[in-house]
């Protein structure tokens, strides 16, 4: 740019200079002109210097659990293990799977993992400092791809031909949960390798029986997939295995079975609602359950008494008679919860239905008994089965009246309770005591004699404190007691004052769940990151841990596997493997590792110390096949294009070239080279010269 | 359902089941009838009622202590205020029953009245005829029509909010049918089948208040079979 000047501003000046023989001078004037320009700006040359160096050297090999296929007799792992044996010492060697960790030299290398996850490997180890290359030591059946690899990678194929004869059951697709005796699918998707279509038998079996029988049709690629139906009758967890034949040659047996966990549940909460005569407090129960569409409803309600005088033929009347047989015989273990409004069993000849009451509660049912002037004792109740197992214990029945309380009063909620679902229904405590304040009053309550141990009082009397809403368990049931028949008037009533209706519904929601054990109203209960873990996998286990009262745990407890079937676990030998855990906040987080035998387990929390009590369990599966066995095909093209597109190259596992042969040049950045022409003093003084040579040539040439 | 005799316990007069008069202003064109509505359902049901019934203005926040109200008249009455309006639109809203009678089902005054409030409150949801097979009609009582003082029309009105009727309309004196001196001896005439068409009205009566506390029960499954064995031939 400079030169252009210099001559545009010569043109111009020669083209003024008048006489011919000034033009030599004119010219040596301009060029005078930018020579003191370019000192003025002072332009500056960069230069960026770098150098190239060996550069540190990282091998990453694969740990996954398609590393435990063989090629030929010696497995991919082995293979691997020999090529990092080759490694000179100066290479830091890390495996990759579910996550990256060193490779202790004393220690043989191990294909668990259930993901090969090679892309945030990488990511992971460009960030090293002074990296020259990694060395990549896989089959390629990668779980993901590096995008961008941001590092020159040498990939070692444990085996680069990428053949395999291998049958497997790649998918099996069923829903986590199911219903109780309705039929439910699994998908079942197989491949085989090497054989092409075929038709391949399918079994699918629980503990060891089998459930169902099938074919699968294979295209040419050697893929297909079948349904296989199932009907599970038990509730709780459930064990399924898909199995196929295992052909001789085959590479991978492990893979021709897949095991899969379902949870079997009702399709909907069945309550059964019975009530002594009809009231406001039935009609807005029963509305508010029939109205929520994951409750199955079984309402009995007594219409007339034998003192009602109805003045018709039975023919003309609506009633059916109380079917009690059915109900507290026939259906009653297919109820989760059973509730007693207002309901006084002697008029009924229920007598001998209600140690079965008791029993079905003691086994895992729920029972509640809401109050009014036929319920606890001016219903009868004292003494009798039901009081067994109600969390209250009961004036006798002779008390009559004596056993009411007709005053009104707005029930109180002590602060420990203050987290417990039922009563918790705003986001803090305070304001769940605020809002049991602000509702209408209840009229009258049934009157108790006192509290069972074990039991909460979560609603009481503000005056001398007597229980209104008590809940408890009795055996493996859940247990309630409610002593007023009012709580209709925290949805009408309380609407019409405040415009805020709401409470009733959510506090008898909160109710019926609790006591059908929703999961999500449990005080403790424990997650895993997966339903199904391969053999010695890590798990990563969650939990919420609280004590009775919802107040979250402090200190510690222990964690530890049992076989799902084990009827107790067995302290001793549970506890030299339990893993302490500590509790903050009442949240847990823990790392344990799967059993090496497939199979169907539990991890258990218990309470370090007072005997060890069961806090939480949650229910897994161990599967000898997994999804990283399920495809186990070596994928040498995608090492290759890994390798070429990052700069690197791509060798076999089984003749490893040595590293002195593999580009492992870093480039070094030396920083930059500034250079500045116009600065040296030289340049300088050669202008001011010139500038006194122009001067004095125009002086001698009468030039002004 | 077996027959024994019930606790005569209660929680306090106020946990029965009340029903409400909607005070208009004026005077109950059928003062007694409300009073043997309920004596009539607690005599014939299990149904706890309140003997002494009181009234309410329908902008009075006592009308949601009981969710029953029964708004009976002869005559036209005047637009109510926007408080009135309000209050029974939240009444019902908040699942309250309203029980409309009119007591002079030959004029046009009381039904043009009950019509203009009824739009006011409910604009959205207009008043139709409850068909037979409606669970009013066989909450209780098999009944294949409703009746009152007059035979009138063959089906009651009314207004279905949420899956619920919420407000029942009968012009067929329902009141003028059970209203009693202080004799006890009944003050109307009913017409045109008379003792037969009284206790109609009464059984109609009481399957609207058992309607009201059981709404939907008598059609869940466990009953439909019984019912249906029941209806042909044998509807009164």
């Amino acid at each position: 740019m400079a030169a252009a000047l210099f001559l545009v501003f010569a043109y111009l000046v020669s083209r003024g200079a008048g006489t011919r023989e000034h033009r030599p001078l004119f010219v040596l004037e301009a060029f005078a002109a930018l020579l003191t320009w370019l000192v003025a700006v002072q332009p500056t040359f960069v230069k960026e210097l770098s150098s190239s160096e060996p550069g540190q050297v990282i091998a990453l090999v694969d740990t996954s659990r398609s590393m435990q296929v063989a090629r030929g007799s010696t497995p991919r792992v082995e293979i691997a293990a020999r090529a990092v044996e080759g490694l000179p010492d100066e290479v830091t060697v890390f495996s990759f799977g579910d996550e990256v960790a060193a490779v202790p030299d004393d220690e043989p290398l191990s294909a668990t993992a259930e993901r090969s996850d090679l892309g945030r490997a990488l990511e992971e180890v460009a960030l090293t400092e002074d990296l020259g290359a990694v060395v990549v030591i896989s089959d390629g059946a990668l779980t993901d791809l590096p995008i961008d690899p941001r590092v020159r990678v040498h990939a070692f194929a444990v085996d680069p031909d990428g053949e395999l004869m291998d049958d497997s059951v790649v998918e099996v697709a069923a829903d986590a949960m199911v219903f109780q005796r309705q039929v439910a699918k699994a998908r079942v998707t197989v491949r085989s390798l090497g054989r092409g279509a075929q038709v391949i038998p399918v079994t699918l079996s629980r503990e060891g029986e089998v459930v169902s029988e099938t074919v699968v049709t294979l295209n040419e690629e050697g893929v297909g997939s079948v349904n296989l139906e199932f009907v599970e009758r038990q509730l709780g967890r459930a064990v399924y295995h898909v199995s196929i034949p295992t052909p001789d040659g085959d590479a991978v047996p492990k893979n021709n079975s897949r095991a899969f966990l379902v949870d079997v549940v009702r399709d909907r909460l069945r309550v059964l609602l019975v009530a002594g005569h009809p009231t406001w407090d039935v009609r807005f129960l029963r509305e508010l359950i029939k109205k929520d569409g994951s409750i199955d409803l079984i309402s009995f309600f007594i219409l007339r008494t034998n003192a009602d005088l109805s003045m018709a033929n039975p023919d003309e009347l609506a009633l059916i008679p109380f079917p009690t047989d059915e109900l507290f015989r026939e259906h009653l273990g297919s109820f989760d919860v059973i509730v007693f409004q207002d309901f006084d069993f002697g008029p009924y000849q229920m007598e001998g239905y209600l140690p079965r009451i008791r029993d079905y509660v003691r086994r895992g049912g729920s029972f509640a008994m809401i109050g009014g002037e036929r319920s606890f004792s001016v219903g009868g109740y004292a003494e009798t089965p039901i009081a067994e197992v109600l969390p209250v214990t009961l004036p006798p029945t002779t008390a009559g009246t004596r056993s009411l309380d007709l005053s009104r009063f707005s029930p109180v909620m002590q602060d420990e309770v203050a987290r417990h679902p039922i009563v918790g229904l705003a986001a803090a405590p305070d304001e769940s005591a605020a809002l049991f304040r602000g509702l209408p009053e209840l009229i009258g309550s049934n009157r108790f004699r006192g509290v069972k141990a074990g039991a909460s009082v979560l609603l009481s009397r503000p005056r001398g404190g007597a229980p209104i809403l008590v809940v408890g368990e009795s055996g493996q049931g859940r247990v309630l007691a409610f002593a007023s028949d009012g709580s209709w008037r925290w949805g009408v009533t309380a609407g019409g004052q405040s415009g805020d209706a709401s409470v009733h519904e959510r506090f008898w929601d909160r109710v019926l769940r609790w006591l059908a054990r929703d999961p999500r109203l449990e005080p403790a209960r424990l997650s895993t990151d997966r339903a199904s873990y391969g053999a010695s996998a890590i798990m990563r286990v969650r939990g919420v841990l609280r004590d009775a009262s919802y107040v979250p745990r402090d200190g510690s407890v222990a964690l530890s596997i049992v076989a799902l079937d084990a009827a107790e676990v067995e302290g001793e030998a549970e506890a030299e493997s339990a893993q302490v855990v500590r509790v903050i906040s009442g949240e847990i987080e823990a790392e344990l590792t799967a059993p090496e035998v497939a199979g169907a387990y539990r991890v258990v929390a218990r309470e370090v110390g007072n005997e060890g009590a069961v806090l939480a369990e949650e229910a897994f599966v161990v599967e000898t096949s997994g999804r990283e066995l399920a495809d186990p095909v070596a994928r040498p093209d995608v090492l290759r294009e890994l390798a070429e597109r990052s700069g690197g190259s791509f060798h076999d596992a089984n003749n490893p070239p040595a590293l002195s042969q593999l580009d492992t040049q870093r480039v070094r950045h030396d920083g930059v080279q500034r250079i500045a022409p116009m600065a040296h003093p030289l340049t300088i003084v050669a202008t001011i010269l010139l500038l006194g040579a122009v001067f004095w040539l125009r002086r001698r040439r009468g030039l002004r | 359902m077996s027959l024994v005799g019930a606790s005569a316990y209660a929680l306090g007069e106020d946990t029965r089941v009340e029903i409400v008069g909607v005070d208009l202003g004026a005077d109950e064109p059928r003062e007694t009838a409300r009073r043997r509505l309920a004596w009539e359902v607690r005599k014939r049901t299990s149904i706890e009622t309140r003997l002494a019934p009181r009234r309410a203005r329908l902008d009075d926040q006592t009308i949601f202590e009981t969710p029953f109200l029964y708004l009976a008249g002869d005559e036209a009455f005047e637009p109510r205020s926007e408080a009135e309006v309000r209050g029974l639109r939240r009444f019902i809203e908040f699942g309250g029953f309203l029980l409309i009678d009119d007591a002079s089902p030959h004029e046009d005054g009381f039904d043009l009245s009950v019509r203009r409030l009824l739009r006011r409150a409910f604009p959205t949801d207009p008043l139709a005829p409850v068909p037979p097979d409606h669970t009013v009609f066989h909450s209780f009582y098999l009944l294949r029509r409703p009746a009152g003082r007059v035979r009138g029309p063959e089906h009651l009105f009314g207004i279905t909010r949420g899956g619920r009727l919420a407000v029942a309309y009968s012009r067929h004196d329902l009141g003028g049918a059970l209203a009693r001196d202080n004799l006890g001896t009944y003050r109307f005439e009913v017409t045109p089948d008379g003792e037969r068409q009284r206790e109609v009205a009464a059984r109609l009566g009481v399957n609207i208040v058992m309607y009201a506390l059981c709404l939907d029960y008598k059609d869940d499954q466990v009953h439909a079979p019984f019912i249906m064995r029941r209806r042909p031939g044998r509807v009164r």
